[in-house]
């Protein structure tokens, strides 16, 4: 029998170091965008509108795309080659925006609608006692909505880990370079190998799993 | 400390509020009026949580909003220290922290102490607000709002939550403390009680409009119009239908006005409950249909041939009449109001504002 991490090991390895990197990202902007977007700030609509795009737009498409955009050829894509003599496409970091997009309206809503909620009269009390947007973010906002925080963590980061349609167009899923663990199940499954998708299905649920154990613990404290 | 001047616009979808108003350097200011008149969204405009359209707010000589100017101070800068009416207090916090939060820096941990030991929270220092009751909560909120120094106060609604016994402690507290402080003090509230008993000067708010702004014991006295009349607690309304020779008719029957009534009648007359005595001789037709015993005094509830109720107060020492019994009610002049109609869009003179 095939030891568990036999199968696609660099996989499993590549999904743990982009979920490391997004979680990172998500915190950040999921943070900032929550507050923003619960804020009367200039174009908020339009900013709302394409955070949620993710949650209503097919991600096939909107890898495909993103492809043209920062594809060797693309709008984006062809200046950062000619000038920087750089790639994002079928690299790490298009794995990682892959991901940061696919997961973002999840991290950021829950934070939106907290803040909007719960949230909003002790913000507008924290401005009334002298504090500025950036001191009530830290001493009223963040602690809060802590909760919100980690439950649009676990989905967003759980919403990363499965991703697959901006992932393919993106990454391109090349084997042991930027075959992410999902993607790695999709090609075990292409392959005839039903053990190894069975494992690593097992294995990416059990991450998954963990991750909202843990973020639901870190949200409790 | 200077007074407060604002007179603004504002307006969300249907809603208007279009209010002048001039709170003095001491005193509490309160303004009254039915749910959704825009007493909040007022309290809100001056504080900076909502943006006017138009118009300009100043303390003193500090301008916080000029719309001409483009100068629209954010709440930070203001100073305006805003109570809300669920306290809104941090609930990741302790009640000294609650209370810190507020403080300009430099003031060290003896001022929040004191404004502790003053609104008596000491014990509960280290509580967090779920573990409080309303009264705390209330004094907590208080405290917060005193110890970052503001140089307005504002208060929404402030005794809503707690209840009556504790109500009447607290505005005690309330008073003594804010007149310590000689701070320009708005109070909203429903309550006509918490007015009666706190302000020096009241505002009458109706469907966004700053209908009548006094001295709070001339505004109850003397109500403005019908509408007014009605926010102050008058009960004894009654519409009048016609006028001769001084006396005001309705299908209730006819009372002697004030008065001639050559140049016009009031829509209604409003009748003071303290001053009309059953009696023998004229006056309005009247059955007694309930009498309530109040301790000092017994309230009739007295209907009229139209079936209209009115709230009279007999003194105890006059001997109570028997339920269903027909009589007569005599209602000095002095005791009634005339109400006009609402003159909506009428500017409140200056006069009302010194």
């Amino acid at each position: 029998m095939t030891p568990w991490l036999d199968c696609s090991p660099a996989a499993l390895l590549l999904s743990l170091e982009v979920a490391g990197v997004v979680l990172v990202l998500f915190l950040v902007a999921g943070i900032a965008l929550g507050y923003a977007l619960s804020q009367p700030i200039p174009f908020r609509n339009l900013l709302d509108a394409l955070v949620s795009l993710p949650l209503v737009f097919p991600p096939i498409a909107i890898g495909f795309f993103l492809l043209m955009l920062f594809g060797r050829h693309g709008v984006i894509g062809d200046p950062l080659h000619q000038y920087l003599d750089w790639d994002l496409v079928f690299s790490f970091p298009a794995l990682v925006m892959a991901a940061f997009i696919a997961g973002l309206p999840l991290v950021v809503k829950p934070i939106q609608s907290a803040i909007e909620g719960s949230a909003r009269e002790l913000i507008e009390v924290s401005y009334t006692l002298g504090k500025g947007r950036l001191e009530t973010l830290f001493l009223v906002v963040i602690p809060v909505v802590r909760r919100h925080i980690a439950a649009g963590l676990t989905l967003g980061v759980g919403r990363s880990f499965g991703e697959v349609g901006m992932t393919l167009m993106l990454g391109g899923n090349i084997l042991g370079s930027t075959e992410t663990l999902s993607l790695a199940i999709y090609n075990q499954v292409l392959d005839g190998n039903f053990a190894c998708a069975t494992r690593l299905s097992i294995l990416l649920g059990a991450l998954s799993l963990g991750l909202f154990l843990l973020l639901r613990r870190l949200g409790r404290l | 400390m200077p007074c407060l001047d604002a007179d603004l616009e504002f307006r969300r979808a249907a809603f208007r509020l279009a209010a002048r108003i001039r709170v003095p350097e001491t005193g509490i200011t309160a303004l009254v009026g039915p749910s959704g008149c825009g007493k909040t969204t007022l309290l809100r405009l001056l504080a900076g949580l909502e943006r006017p359209m138009s118009g300009c707010i100043r303390h003193g000589e500090r301008v916080w909003f000029d719309q001409g100017q483009r100068i629209d101070l954010p709440p930070r800068h203001r100073r305006a220290g805003l109570m809300f009416q669920d306290y809104a207090l941090f609930p990741h916090l302790s009640v000294a922290r609650n209370v810190a939060y507020g403080q300009p820096h430099g003031d060290g941990e003896g001022e929040v102490r004191v404004w502790l030991d003053r609104l008596q929270l000491q014990t509960f220092a280290e509580r967090r607000p779920h573990a409080l009751s309303g009264g705390q909560k209330q004094r907590v909120a208080l405290a917060r709002a005193l110890a970052s120094r503001p140089e307005v106060l504002l208060l929404d609604e402030p005794f809503s939550a707690v209840d009556l016994g504790l109500r009447q402690s607290l505005r005690l507290l309330f008073q003594e403390v804010v007149a310590e402080r000689a701070l320009p003090t708005v109070l909203v509230t429903h309550d006509l009680d918490d007015v009666r008993h706190l302000a020096d000067r009241v505002g009458v708010l109706i469907a966004g409009e700053l209908r009548q702004f006094g001295p709070t014991s001339e505004v109850f006295s003397h109500p403005l119009d019908v509408e007014v009349a009605q926010v102050l607690g008058w009960d004894n309304r009654l519409p009048v239908s016609g006028c001769e020779g001084g006396w005001a008719r309705g299908d209730w029957g006819r009372l002697r006005l004030n008065g001639s009534c050559s140049s016009g009648f009031p829509e209604h007359i409003a009748i003071r409950p303290h001053g009309p005595s059953l009696t023998d001789g004229t006056g309005l037709s009247v059955e007694i249909a309930r009498v309530t015993d109040m301790g000092g005094y017994r309230v009739l509830l007295c209907r009229l041939p139209d079936r209209t109720a009115l709230r009279i107060h007999l003194p105890s020492d006059q001997h109570p009449p028997a339920l269903g019994v027909q009589t007569r009610l005599r209602v000095p002049d002095d005791c009634i109001v005339p109400l006009p109609a609402p003159a909506l869009g009428a500017a409140i003179p200056a006069s009302a504002f010194t």
